[in-house]
């Protein structure tokens, strides 16, 4: 088993000018460090037609309200950039903004696994001996000898498809074959759910055992932590 | 007038259902719209029979009432899938219930 760079073509050229625009950090940056509620907050903000922050604030008493730390807190302060920094990915419109949600998962799924382990490289091939390379790149991958992942990023349940969940069991079995240990998964940014019903759709409720989901709640298990929905950090 | 958690589960699945008539319109999704309906339904569902009588906070009552304005905007039925699933996540965390 080994890894390789993509070749690189039109459509890996404009997404990487997206990865890098600093909103795409600022909002991994602030969610790697969020709570779920936070997380969901900015889930629907993105995903929202108001940009006006009030209507948020509202929707999120347990984060903005009476009931809420007090105005001056951290948790506070943090839950209102999460709100800003959504609504900045919210304003850029609808196609702009599609791309944006999928580079922001991407790049907080690459802080939290870095948290763990590392390096974590993007957009990276795994190939096998007298197998034919896959087309698509692993979002994310960990080349440690013995301790490999690969992990696709979705912004939604509705990324769970059945080409996306061959190409992780290929993975998985071709380095079983080679004798490697491979951790191989989908990283999704949506309830875990919904993200089951999808899969149990796609592979049957039998199917679903193998395959490694991460889903918005359980985002801090690829840190190698596990908190309580509602704590704070 | 005091309003219950049942009225507001209430309120949050008849939002849903107009949000689902919004997403209906990807036929290809037509089975996956139906499974996000029948887990969704049971959860809410589960929280009005276990917390149904209590007396929501003001509070609470507003974040569902906004909720439920947000999802009424929306036209495009793709997103409207997307809210299939973020609604009920909003409404518990709202509720204050495990998501």
């Amino acid at each position: 088993m080994r890894f390789q760079d993509p070749r690189p073509d039109g459509r890996a050229i404009v997404y990487a000018r997206i990865q890098a625009d600093p909103l795409v950090d600022r909002c991994a940056d602030l969610l790697a460090d969020a709570t779920t509620a936070e997380r969901i907050l900015a889930r629907a903000v993105m995903n929202g037609e108001s940009t006006d922050a009030a209507v948020w604030r509202r929707m999120f008493p347990s984060l903005f309200g009476g009931s809420a730390d007090a105005d001056a807190s951290p948790q506070r302060a943090r839950a209102e950039a999460i709100l800003a920094a959504s609504l900045a990915v919210a304003e850029r419109g609808e196609q702009v903004r599609s791309q944006f949600r999928g580079a922001i998962v991407e790049a907080l799924t690459e802080r939290l696994i870095a948290r763990r382990t590392g390096p974590v490289r993007r957009e990276r091939r795994i190939l096998f001996d007298g197998v034919a390379a896959e087309i698509h790149p692993y979002d994310l991958t960990v080349e440690a000898t013995g301790a490999a992942e690969a992990w696709d990023c979705k912004w939604g349940a509705r990324g769970i498809k059945a080409d996306v969940l061959h190409q992780l069991d290929d993975a998985r079995r071709h380095a079983a074959e080679d004798g490697e240990r491979l951790i191989a998964g989908l990283v999704v940014f949506d309830a875990r759910r919904s993200c089951e019903v999808r899969l149990v759709r796609e592979r049957g409720a039998s199917g679903i055992a193998g395959v490694r989901l991460v889903a918005l709640e359980g985002l801090d298990r690829l840190a190698g932590a596990a908190r309580p929905a509602t704590a704070e950090s | 007038m005091s309003t219950s958690i049942a009225t507001l589960v209430d309120r949050t699945l008849t939002a849903f259902d107009a949000l689902t008539a919004v997403a209906e319109q990807v036929v290809d999704e037509t089975q996956y719209i139906t499974d996000l309906g029948l887990v969704w339904r049971g959860r809410l569902n589960a929280v009005r029979a276990a917390r149904g009588s209590e007396t929501a906070s003001d509070e609470t009552i507003s974040a569902i009432d906004a909720a439920s304005s947000e999802v009424a905007r929306i036209v495009d039925p793709h997103r409207a899938i997307d809210w299939l699933s973020t609604l009920p996540q909003v409404a518990l965390v709202a509720l204050d219930e495990a998501t």
